[in-house]
């Protein structure tokens, strides 16, 4: 799956190296990886939606 | 931290897109749109470049002259740039630097079967945007300015990823999905066996191996993050996992395409190897789309097999939590709750996907049994109906089919011209993708289901935003690799990790060659 390799990614180099952006991750700009798939849902959601209501 | 840079160039990067949008919408670039023949992307690019270019005209006027203040609209906002680079960088892939590469690849003539190398290189708009990101991070670096949204992949992929599941309805699903849950229960179970088994023989840390066996076996970087607290697996243990698999990924995403164009695979077949072989799902729908890069029938495939791997994560995170206090007896080994690591570590989309296809199979967007999108309807034009010659190469092929259901589909749709009922058209897909028949009664099956289906609106708009989606993501996931980061593949853990996919893989593949052509 679409993977959660900043969690993981941040474990072994945030020992080495200070962290580039204060929120989020190396990979992500959502705290958690379930964060960002809540917001990829919504997305999803928002985009059905739309689809839904303009397209016939 | 104030994450807002006062640059110009998301208001440049605004201006190009409108730019292009204008000189497609009034026919300025005929001439180039000539030479690179990629007319199916001008209304992309002037409905895109008028939209994206216009967000980013306005945000970046707003980034260049606006007063930027710590918080979370400056932080938000601040995105769309790196945002906007990424898209920019896909979409010039994809609207001309891939067609500009076809153009050249065909200039030289086939060079496999009717095949032309650009084709069995796969040197199509994925593989080129992913290429295109890895040379940008690795030779140029990701400008300042751009960083905090080339974060933002990730979300596109998970989206696209969701709204895949539109594309699906429950008859289809059924059918893939006997067949995805006993082929990636195999494969799954056994590669993560296998690593744990070369792991003990090579005397590396049962948390390693664990760690590593979790990556290979079920779903990449995730199993990997998900399994780590059950086995007490130590940051650079799972650094160098995610390495292996991230590296495996690569070269399997480059070299899967090529070895499907040689031994001429099919879609399904395509798609089920990827989805199995392969471990990330970005890598998956980088191998899926750049095998079959106008079309997502490879890609819905893929997307099934990958998603039933990651349904055996649970299974997977508990044997392991099992084999590893077995193996390593370990008293000071910190205790975790297995059960909540699963409930905290499962990715929330797949079942945002699932959601999905459940609402598709309702036929909210298209009629409920829906196939690819598309639905049943023979009320076939008589331009669309098969001519004489067609219907004397079904008559004279369907002798070759030893099933008296399928003989009799044929004959009833040589008889009628067309394809008279769903069961048939069934029947007739089923035999196209069995590559039975000779290639010309292939053309004719092709021609006659593809007659009697309809396209629904709404699933099409939904191939265009996943196609976007994926586009966007996967050239931002290029960018975020690293030799740096694939280097720490080195050693232990990338021997195991190639003698695994590689056997995975190859056992996969034999797989799929012997029996999924008469599965499905």
């Amino acid at each position: 799956m679409t993977e959660e390799e900043n969690s993981s990614q941040d474990t072994g180099q945030q020992e080495e190296e200070a962290p580039k952006f204060l929120r989020g991750s190396a990979l992500s700009i959502f705290h958690s990886d379930r964060h960002e798939d809540f917001m990829a849902l919504l997305f999803a959601m928002a985009v059905a939606l739309g689809v839904y209501v303009t397209i016939k | 931290m104030v994450y807002t840079k006062k640059h110009p160039a998301l208001l440049i990067m605004g201006v190009i897109f409108v730019a292009m949008a204008f000189m497609a919408d009034t026919g300025a670039m005929e001439g180039l749109i000539g030479f690179l023949k990629n007319k199916k992307y001008v209304g992309e690019m002037v409905g895109m470049g008028y939209a994206f270019g216009g967000i980013a005209v306005i945000i970046g006027l707003w980034h260049m002259f606006g007063d930027h203040k710590e918080g979370t609209a400056d932080y938000y906002l601040s995105t769309v740039a790196g945002a906007i680079f990424i898209l920019l960088v896909a979409m010039l892939v994809r609207w001309h630097l891939a067609p500009f590469i076809a153009v050249i690849s065909k200039g030289l003539g086939p060079v496999m079967g009717a095949k032309y190398l650009h084709q069995v290189l796969g040197l199509n708009y994925v593989v080129l945007g992913i290429l295109a990101g890895i040379i940008i991070v690795n030779v140029f670096k990701i400008p300042e300015w751009a960083e905090n949204g080339v974060r933002l992949s990730r979300l596109g992929l998970k989206t696209g990823v969701i709204l895949l599941g539109t594309l699906y309805s429950l008859g289809e699903l059924a059918s893939l999905g006997k067949l995805s849950a006993l082929m990636v229960g195999f494969f799954v179970l056994g590669a993560v066996g296998m690593v744990l088994w070369i792991g003990r023989r090579r005397n590396i840390p049962n948390s390693m191996a664990a760690v590593l066996s979790a990556g290979m076996g079920v779903c990449g970087v995730s199993a990997t993050v998900a399994a780590a607290p059950v086995v007490n697996a130590k940051a650079v243990e799972i650094a160098y996992t995610i390495g292996t698999i991230l590296l495996w990924g690569v070269g399997c995403m480059f070299l899967f395409p090529v070895v499907g164009h040689m031994l001429d695979l099919g879609y399904i077949q395509f798609g089920a190897w990827a989805g199995t072989g392969i471990l990330n799902s970005a890598q998956v729908a980088g191998a899926a789309l750049a095998y079959q890069p106008d079309g997502i029938e490879t890609l819905k495939v893929a997307e099934i097999f990958n998603i039933t791997r990651v349904l055996f994560l649970p299974i997977i995170v508990l044997w392991l939590a099992l084999w590893y206090v077995k193996h390593e007896q370990d008293e000071n080994a910190v205790k975790v709750n297995v059960g909540k690591v699963i409930f905290e570590k499962f990715p929330v989309f797949v079942l945002g996907f699932i959601l999905m296809f459940a609402l598709s199979s309702t036929g909210v967007f298209a009629p409920a049994q829906h196939y690819k999108g598309k639905y049943f309807d023979n009320d076939v034009k008589a331009s669309k109906m098969l001519k004489d010659e067609e219907v004397a190469t079904l008559s004279a092929e369907g002798g070759k089919l030893q099933r008296a259901d399928r003989k009799e589909a044929v004959a009833r749709t040589a008889e009628n011209k067309k394809v008279m009922s769903i069961a048939d058209e069934t029947l007739l897909r089923g035999i196209y993708n069995a590559k039975i028949l000779s290639k010309d009664a292939n053309k004719v099956i092709k021609k006659a289901t593809k007659a009697v289906r309809k396209t629904a609106g709404k699933i099409k708009k939904f191939r265009q935003w996943i196609t976007l989606l994926f586009a966007f993501g996967l050239t931002g996931l290029g960018m975020q690799i690293t030799f740096a980061a694939m280097k720490q593949a080195g050693g232990q853990p990338l021997v195991i990790g190639g003698i695994v996919g590689t056997t995975k893989a190859v056992a996969a593949l034999i797989v799929i060659l012997m029996f999924v052509r008469e599965t499905i």
